[in-house]
């Protein structure tokens, strides 16, 4: 099939920057000068002499080779880099970093690659991998002021620590093993503890309230684990240019480390038909130097600093990286803004100002209202180490504006008291989204997805699960529409929980909490801190009918961008809530060592005292002690004490041991002589 | 056994005629073959380094700040990440209470980011434990586990192992809440002897009374340092009031010192390192036991234990030493039976015996085959058989009587 396809193939002229590395020099000419080569080479062949001629062919075979597997690969493996900026209404500001890398579907095991990263190549074939995400955490997503109804924050608010996802193509029964091997794997890709979630009672296998599967998914969270520049490293290397050269070279790391949020991801996809895609992101919020520049005072007293590149990553972008298919940056800006602006999207309005002309400018497509937020294009590829990028927004007035919500506030807290039991409670507030929506009739209900993973040692009692739906009691079978449990085993298995709710759209605020009793940990089990109480994971709120894709009007049809594209995709909105962090009973973990040293201070009085009065043979010692007093004599053991010189032992001492050695002397001269003696008859 | 091998080229086959009495030499010589492989001298060929940081807790910020520093040092001096094995108890980094976000500093200066931007941690946080130290040193883990989680040493290896945290008389504590005692050590390292997991390895530990955890150690290629003496404590060296704890121990700092006046070409022997500790600026006493080790320490580069150099080993074309041990299987490892090594030697000392000086019996075996199959190209193979069968009559005329 390749084959067919390869004369058309070969005409084509890709400004390709990867020619293989033989080409040491200036790859596009030669690239370009290959393909003329291939057009002209029988007009030239006539003109040439013979030897000439036999030179020109085989040179032009060689490029043309050359030629057809570069554009061969360059049509293949992609690589594309984007970054997207938005100011957020609290006086930060919004960075997502998206590499997109794809490779087409390969039968062959050891398939070599271009850009795209053999380590993930090789992991999707040995673990059948067809989904795989996983997140790095830290901080949390602010719903309330970042917005909870936008792709950005269903797609990338992730909760802390890490969380991994993965769903298998494989028989069901060799899923759980897969699972662990994956999870060693990726601990040694990722420099992290991921190794942890190997065991039983730290993964799940969830339904449908997490992602509608065939139990082929499984999934693990480690709330504590921490995010540092160990686990950027090993993500920035899964980059062809990793970060020296396109948008990865803005991630000065004490600047994206000191923000308020940081999730760092990885999303894997791969099927048959299409190949493997990665979607590496990185989303951080971070708060601009506001040192810089004029600033604008708002009504309530705030600032609204005005930033660029340079003042949230301490550096400018100084051109794409060169194997990248696409190279840009986007700067949002929200649908509030933009109504508020009154006027068509421009870089240049009474409210800011870009610092650079934008290439082009995109609008959200939306069949609700007119305005929409709006999107400023910039591509990287014109810009360069004389001329760097530098975007940035320049505000003219003082502008207060917020973002959408999610239909309800998700929160989850702990009630109770004591080191026995608890309870944990899921509360709902509503935004009144619907309203804005669907109109205000008040006789609608919206569903919303719990799904909720707790370790085994935090015992919940399912059956204590109790709804105040605007304080008012109410009962379960009026709100729960469906719902699975998976009850917890101890130091086997996890509890999952996951419940579809219909919450009345007129409801103010909804309360669910279940009943727990804290367990007991073996003392083995606790960790070096356990003082500091014990972390639970994240519960997941989904709203299965509000979806936030956004999509773009496109005038190009050239024209593709995976970070729009992830934004087109399926959203359901979705919200993850806060960590708990449970107290447990801890032992005192010196006790043992405690009890250790006095019983065995009791058993040593005992015994000791017990062989004493057994063993002491009293009338002896004192004639033993009387002894050497006799022959000694007390005043001239003192005299030679005061004098400092060591008592001398009794002279009758050292006769016996003389004349004991001249004796031993003796008997070893005698059996010498006669060994001697024998030897030399013998002998002879 | 050589039906068995039907299908192998000529002059391997040629071969193989003359490595049979080679073999029967070797099942004469057994017993004396064995003692002969108990002291291989391999040689060294490869560099690891084995760091930890054992304490937790945001106080102990200087422990961590110590095991970086080394990082970065042995990194410097060319020890590349992927032989690197580094422990790390805690996150200090990202630490909440870091004023200086995914940044470690050892100076109050705060001139150099010993976190860098390529840091890559292996074992950490509840990882670093003293079961996955040990598993780390003697090798035993569970297959699951990934290639950079492991040390993959051999006995050409020479291995730095350094180690900081909160000890005491003969134990060092993990993460506060368990302790590797100096018999555990000692059995670790007995077992990587034995597994020939190492050449030389020096054992660097910055703790109070760190002395006495090199007490039980019997290993002979051990040489070890500690930075202070039965009863004495080590000390931090001085507080950063921005950070807000200590942000080195005075051993540590002194090591970086002399480290950071080094290249990866310098000379500088294990001997100058050693001197270079001044009890009155440590306020300790720095220990060496090295009894165990063979070489004089002047003569030892720091770069041996701290850097990668490695020495070039010559071959004539690629992968030939590895060709010729798959052919001969077994002779390698049932190691090199010295006569049997001369009479093959002096067919070939013509040409190879300079290089073979070079040469340690490592990589001997490889090198007479090597010699042996050049020898069956260039010239007449049959001569070459001939020569063969003649000394091993010879050979077998000589056991025979000596037998007798």
């Amino acid at each position: 099939m390749a084959d067919a396809v390869m004369p058309t193939r070969r005409l084509v002229v890709t400004p390709c920057d990867r020619v293989p590395d033989l080409w040491s020099g200036t790859p596009q000419q030669l690239n370009h000068a290959a393909a003329q080569n291939a057009l002209t080479s029988p007009a030239l062949m006539a003109a040439a002499p013979p030897a000439l001629r036999r030179l020109l062919l085989l040179f032009s075979l060689l490029l043309l080779a050359s030629v057809a597997a570069a554009a061969e690969g360059e049509e293949e493996e992609e690589f594309t880099e984007e970054l997207l900026l938005r100011p957020l209404p609290d006086r930060k500001a919004l960075a997502h970093f998206h590499f997109r890398s794809s490779t087409p579907p390969s039968a062959a095991a050891g398939r070599h690659h271009h850009v795209f990263p053999k380590a993930i190549a090789q992991l999707v074939q040995q673990f059948h991998i067809s989904e795989l995400e996983l997140s790095f955490t830290q901080g949390r997503w602010n719903y309330e002021q970042w917005g909870g109804y936008d792709p950005m924050s269903t797609n990338y608010a992730k909760p802390p620590g890490v969380e991994l996802w993965a769903a298998f193509d494989l028989p069901l029964d060799e899923i759980d093993a897969t699972w662990k091997n994956l999870t060693h794997t990726l601990s040694g890709l990722f420099c992290a503890s991921i190794n942890f979630l190997e065991s039983f009672t730290a993964f799940s296998a969830p339904r449908w309230g997490f992602k509608l599967n065939e139990g082929n998914l499984r999934y693990g969270a480690l709330p504590r684990e921490a995010v540092c520049t160990e686990n950027l490293t090993p993500w920035l290397k899964l980059l062809p240019c990793r970060d020296k050269a396109g948008i990865a070279s803005l991630l000065y790391r004490p600047s994206i480390y000191k923000g308020y949020y940081h999730s760092q991801k990885l999303k894997l996809t791969s099927s048959q038909s299409f190949g493997i895609i990665i979607d590496q992101t990185l989303t951080v919020v971070l708060q601009p130097d506001t040192f810089r520049g004029q600033q604008l005072h708002s009504t309530d007293g705030q600032l609204q600093p005005s930033w660029s590149m340079k003042d949230l990553f301490n550096r400018k972008l100084s051109g794409k990286c060169r194997v990248s298919k696409s190279s840009r940056v986007f700067l949002e800006i929200e649908k509030d803004i933009v109504d508020k602006s009154g006027t068509e999207a421009s870089w240049t309005n009474e409210l800011f100002v870009l610092s650079t002309a934008p290439d082009r400018v995109l609008k959200e497509l939306n069949n609700m209202d007119a305005q929409s937020s709006s999107l400023y294009e910039y591509d990287v590829s014109n810009y360069n180490n004389d001329k760097p990028l530098d975007v940035g927004i320049t505000w003219k007035l003082p502008l207060i504006w917020s973002c959408t919500p999610a239909p309800y506030h998700a929160n989850r807290f702990l009630m109770g008291s004591g080191n026995e039991r608890g309870s944990i409670a899921l509360s709902f507030r509503s935004t009144n989204l619907h309203k804005q929506l669907f109109g205000s009739s008040n006789d609608c209900s919206i569903k919303a997805v719990v799904f909720q993973v707790v370790p085994w040692y935090v015992k919940v009692y399912y059956h204590s699960l109790q709804i105040f739906i605007d304080g008012n009691s109410k009962a379960i079978s009026e709100v729960v529409d469906k719902i699975h449990v998976t009850p917890s085993e101890d130091k086997h298995l996890p509890g999952t929980l996951e419940m579809l709710l219909r919450l009345p759209c007129s409801m103010e605020s909804a309360t669910l909490s279940l009943d727990f009793d804290k367990g007991f940990l073996h003392i083995d089990e606790y960790p070096p801190d356990a003082n500091q109480g014990f972390d639970i994971p994240s519960a997941l709120v989904t709203f299965p009918e509000f979806n936030s894709n956004r999509s773009y009007l496109e005038t190009d049809t050239l024209f593709v961008s995976p970070l729009l594209q992830t934004f087109k995709e399926d959203g359901v909105v979705k919200s993850y809530t806060e960590v708990l962090l449970v107290p447990l009973t801890t032992p005192d973990f010196s006790m043992p060592y405690n009890v250790i040293t006095f019983t065995c201070t009791v058993l040593a009085l005992y015994f000791g005292s017990l062989l004493n009065a057994l063993r002491r043979r009293i009338g002896e010692e004192e004639r033993e002690l009387k002894k050497p007093a006799a022959k000694c004599g007390l005043i001239p053991l003192l005299i030679a004490k005061l004098r400092g010189k060591k008592v001398d032992p009794p002279p009758q001492g050292s006769s016996p041991t003389s004349l004991l050695s001249t004796k031993l002397l003796l008997k070893v001269v005698f059996v010498a002589v006669v060994a001697v003696s024998f030897h030399y008859l013998s002998n002879s | 056994m050589a039906s068995g091998r039907g299908g192998i080229p000529g002059p391997s086959r040629a071969l193989l005629v003359l490595l049979l009495p080679a073999l029967l030499m070797l099942l004469a010589f057994s017993t004396s073959s064995s003692a002969a492989a108990s002291s291989p001298g391999a040689m060294h060929n490869n560099n690891w380094a084995v760091l930890v940081c054992t304490s937790r807790f945001w106080f102990n910020y200087r422990h961590m700040a110590n095991t970086l520093s080394l990082y970065r040092t042995v990194k410097r001096l060319g020890i590349p990440d992927e032989r690197i094995i580094l422990m790390l108890a805690d996150d200090m980094a990202c630490n909440p209470r870091n004023n200086y976000p995914a940044q470690v500093f050892n100076n109050e200066n705060h001139q150099l980011n010993l976190y860098g931007d390529n840091v890559e941690v292996d074992y950490r946080g509840y990882e670093v434990t003293v079961e996955n130290f040990l598993r780390v040193l003697t090798g035993r883990h569970e297959s699951a586990v990934p290639r950079s989680k492991r040390l993959l040493s051999d006995e050409g290896s020479h291995i730095l192992l350094y180690m900081t945290g909160h000890g005491g008389d003969e134990f060092l504590k993990f993460q506060d809440s368990e302790e590797l005692q100096s018999h555990d050590l000692a059995d670790a390292v007995k077992q990587m002897k034995e597994k020939h997991r190492f050449k030389e390895l020096l054992i660097m530990v910055d703790t109070c009374q760190a002395a006495t955890l090199f007490s039980q150690l019997q290993s002979p290629g051990v040489l070890t340092i500690g930075s202070s003496m039965k009863g004495e404590n080590s000390y931090s060296h001085h507080l950063d009031s921005d950070i807000g704890v200590s942000v080195v121990d005075r051993f540590t700092f002194y090591t970086l010192a002399f480290f950071e006046k080094l290249n990866m070409y310098s000379n500088a022997s294990l001997n100058s390192l050693f001197n270079s500790y001044n009890p009155s600026m440590l306020l300790s006493t720095a220990y060496y036991r090295m009894d165990l080790y063979e070489r004089p320490l002047n003569e030892v580069p720091v770069t041996n234990f701290f850097g990668s150099v490695m020495n070039t080993i010559h071959t004539d074309s690629a992968y030939s030493g590895f060709l010729a041990a798959d052919d001969i299987g077994t002779i390698p490892s049932t190691g090199d039976n010295l006569l049997n090594h001369a009479v093959l030697q002096n067919k070939a000392s013509q040409r190879r015996s300079n290089i073979e000086e070079v040469k340690e019996a490592q990589v001997r075996s490889h090198g007479w085959t090597d010699v042996l199959l050049e020898q069956l190209d260039v010239k007449n193979a049959d001569t070459i058989v001939m020569y063969g069968l003649g000394t091993m009559g010879i050979l077998l005329a000589i056991s025979t009587w000596l037998s007798m």
